[in-house]
């Protein structure tokens, strides 16, 4: 009679022979590499045994890696056992055992298999785990596995298999589910009516369709809190501790803020070469305005010399007269206006007028003399008025006089 | 389940008053679930445990810590000290009264992994997290109340599938705060929305803004403004329990092959050079898988997902490639060297043979 521990593989064997007659008949037989969809009733003790029967699967699988007693051989040991070969105290511990185990084991498992996966190294149990439900195909891929693992490395190495397992995942997620009765409030979940089907790369388009997304659900909300009378925009008066503090919030703000003035700035500096590109052509544009008066004014004036010559050389003494009144009109560009002075068109000043407009003669030549009367005239304050010349005389500074207005008065006078 | 209990509830009801009581807060304790507690009064109680695996680069740890800011009913708890040691999660998440748990694990100081997790019973989801945006972004410039519950937003893609509904599910029970979350604010002004491109979950977070910032005085209409963070998961597969169990899904595309060796991979490598990678199901259906490896594109954007480990050894190999033809060429041009020498014989007048 073995311990238990010793008898614990074989144990393990007549268990999971049992599981595998069982979950043969109920699971049908799939192909390897296609992703596997089991066919698997809801009740719990159905997956328990399948967990079962994956435990064994990879203890079977350590005993192959340890190239001790393969599968067949360790049944013929069973039978050879006979059914008396435990009783039932161990039968019952191992069974307990695997209870056990099944849990824990497989989390440890999994973690290590996911530590593994992530050092790019395969490992057996993957396979046994994703194809829990076909395990004809199981054995097959382990000894494929193991033929690659030590013989020829080369070989065409095992692919991962996809599993979806539906049927699992509805079961999992009615455990956990929330109870649908609950009010929308309780949870604020909202779902967006279409799907979001854009170029990923496509980073303006794609960030459009999540704002959309997200206008469209909050636009629900609003609605739905209405009907909850939930209350849903917070009022103006309310002030709490937000997400981004205060200090980041400036930050954020001064960032903008240097934006548009540096979008502001470049504009401005585009406007500018932009202008100066203009002023070229302005500048251009104007000397060739003055090569062109210039060529103008020379064929006006080579026009004139030709129209004279015959004349000149004909001998026409107050002719020159004319020609330079012609050459200035010709310059003037204005021909037109100005006549000669002689011409019935001309208006006559009087003479008169003139006088005003340009003065005539002068002082004259003895007007600063002194006269009989200025010399008599002590008379200081008419000086002025009365004679001429009075000036400098010993009254300068008497009291009649008008005086000189001071000198900001003399100069506000002369801006006038 | 629910008869069960009301079993219970009736058994309960026979004995004393004190006992029932007692009995009942016995019955609270074995749900173990709270949601789908038979209260009167339909409660959604929910508290998530936040930790980090040892070795979160400081984006990694932002990211961890915008989470906290945004939802008020999570218990941040120490990193994880061990990688291989996850079973401890459903431990410490029962020390610290919590049903869910997002554990974010890195790998390498530079890949991230996120545990989406039930607690006692499972289901765990694991992702893979890529682009990450931090609130700290000053690109980012919405704003909302700490604790204030936000609304969640899924697409329609999440319920196409099984495990999408699953996803969703697991993610209202995470990322939804509950009402009678202790710092939970009154009001909304923010809205997290998941949805599903390219076989990726991708994640936004809005501020609801009522008015026009540019038009104070108009119509109230609403605006939205991104708070961040952003990140992108993809998921790779969803185990039964928390933290183990079978896999009920993984991504189909986790096509990963044992890396030949490198003696095996030098001889392939030469040739390929020439043809373009066909796409992968292409590839995956016709040529041997360690041919795949080699040629497999480094950033794929198909559906499928490939492990950043296995990117990384795929551009190593690429690198290790050209290193191969150099050195092939090398050894080509010696051998026909020799050859030559060979071809030409003995030279007459060799210096070894005239200075003998």
């Amino acid at each position: 009679m073995p311990s238990t521990k010793s008898t614990k593989p074989p144990a393990k064997d007549t268990k999971k022979t049992k599981a595998k007659g069982e979950s043969k008949k109920k699971l049908p037989e799939s192909s390897p590499k296609v992703a596997v969809v089991p066919v698997v009733e809801e009740d719990e003790n159905e997956w328990e045994d399948e967990e079962n029967v994956e435990d064994d699967e990879q203890d079977s699988d350590s005993d192959s890696d340890n190239g001790g007693v393969d599968e067949e051989g360790m049944e013929r040991l069973m039978k050879a056992l006979g059914e008396d070969g435990l009783n039932e105290f161990d039968q019952a511990m191992l069974e307990d055992d695997d209870e056990d185990d099944s849990g824990d084991e497989e989390a440890e498992e999994d973690v290590e298999e996911d530590e593994l996966d992530d050092e790019d190294v395969e490992k057996l149990s993957d396979e046994s785990e994703s194809e829990e439900d076909n395990e004809e195909d199981e054995e097959e891929l382990v000894a494929l596995d193991d033929e690659d693992v030590e013989l020829e490395p080369d070989a065409v190495p095992q692919q991962k298999l996809e599993v979806d397992n539906e049927v699992a995942l509805l079961r999992i997620r009615e455990n956990i589910q929330l109870d649908p009765s609950i009010p929308w409030t309780e949870t604020l979940v909202l779902s967006y009516p279409e799907k979001i089907d854009v170029d990923v790369n496509d980073d303006l388009n794609r960030e459009l369709a999540f704002y959309k997304q997200a206008l469209h659900s909050a636009n629900q909300a609003r609605q739905l809190a209405a009907s909850h009378k939930f209350p849903f925009t917070r009022p103006s008066d309310y002030f709490a501790e937000m997400v981004k503090s205060d200090a980041h919030m400036e930050r954020i703000r001064q960032r903008l803020l240097n934006e548009s003035a540096t979008i502001k700035k470049s504009e401005e500096k585009r406007r500018e070469r932009e202008g100066k590109k203009f002023g070229k052509q302005v500048q251009i544009e104007k000397l060739k305005e003055r090569e062109k008066n210039k060529k103008d004014m020379e064929e006006r004036l080579k026009g004139l010399k030709r129209k004279r010559k015959d004349l000149l050389e004909t001998g026409g003494g107050q002719d020159g007269d004319d020609f330079d009144v012609a050459v200035e009109d010709a310059m003037a560009d204005r021909p037109a206006k100005r006549s000669r002075p002689g011409a019935p068109g001309g208006k006559k000043i009087t003479r008169q007028t003139r006088d005003k407009k340009f003065g005539f003669g002068g002082q004259g030549r003895r007007s600063k003399q002194n006269t009989k009367e200025s010399t008599d005239n002590f008379d200081m304050g008419s000086s002025r008025k009365g004679g001429k010349g009075g000036k400098g005389g010993p009254g300068k500074g008497g009291k009649g006089g008008p005086k000189r207005p001071g000198k900001s008065r003399r100069m506000a006078a002369r801006s006038k | 389940m629910a008869s069960v209990l009301k079993a219970q509830k009736a058994n309960a009801s026979k004995v004393a008053k004190g006992k029932r009581k007692a009995d009942e807060m016995d019955v609270d304790a074995d749900e173990e679930q709270p949601q789908t507690g038979v209260t009167k009064k339909m409660k959604n109680k929910q508290r998530v445990l936040l930790l980090s695996s040892r070795g979160i680069t400081h984006r990694m740890r932002h990211l961890m810590s915008d989470i906290e800011s945004l939802l008020p009913h999570v218990k941040k708890d120490s990193k994880l000290d061990s990688k291989s040691q996850l079973h401890l999660l459903p431990e410490l998440a029962d020390l610290n009264n919590c049903n869910n748990t997002l554990y974010f694990e890195a790998r390498r100081h530079e890949d991230l992994y996120l545990w989406a997790a039930k607690m006692p019973n499972g289901p765990s989801i694991k992702m893979h997290v890529q682009n990450v945006h931090t609130m700290d972004e000053l690109k980012l410039t919405g704003n909302c109340l700490k604790g204030s519950r936000g609304l969640l937003s899924f697409d329609a893609s999440f319920e196409e599938t099984e495990w999408g509904k699953l996803t969703k599910e697991v993610f209202t029970h995470i990322f939804g705060v509950p009402p009678t979350a202790r710092k939970a604010k009154p009001f909304i002004d923010h809205i997290l929305t998941f949805s599903i491109v390219d076989n990726k979950i991708w994640f936004r977070n809005f501020q609801i803004l009522e008015k026009d910032p540019s038009q104070p005085n108009g119509p109230p209409t609403t605006t939205l403004v991104e708070i961040g963070p952003r990140f992108v998961l993809t998921p790779i597969r969803i185990f039964e329990g928390a933290f183990g169990g079978a896999t009920v899904y993984s991504n189909p595309g986790t096509c990963r092959t044992k890396p030949a060796p490198l003696s095996s991979l030098r001889s392939f490598t030469f040739a390929p050079c020439t043809f373009s990678p066909p796409p992968i199901h292409v590839i995956r259906l016709t040529c041997p898988p360690h041919l795949t490896y080699s040629t497999l594109p480094p950033f794929t954007h198909g559906t499928e997902f490939v492990s950043p480990a296995a990117v990384r050894s795929a551009l190593r190999r690429e690198k290790g490639a050209k290193y191969g033809v150099r050195k092939d060429a090398e050894d080509e041009t010696a051998r026909r060297r020799e050859r030559q020498a060979k071809a030409r014989g003995e030279d007459e007048l060799a210096v070894s043979k005239v200075f003998a």
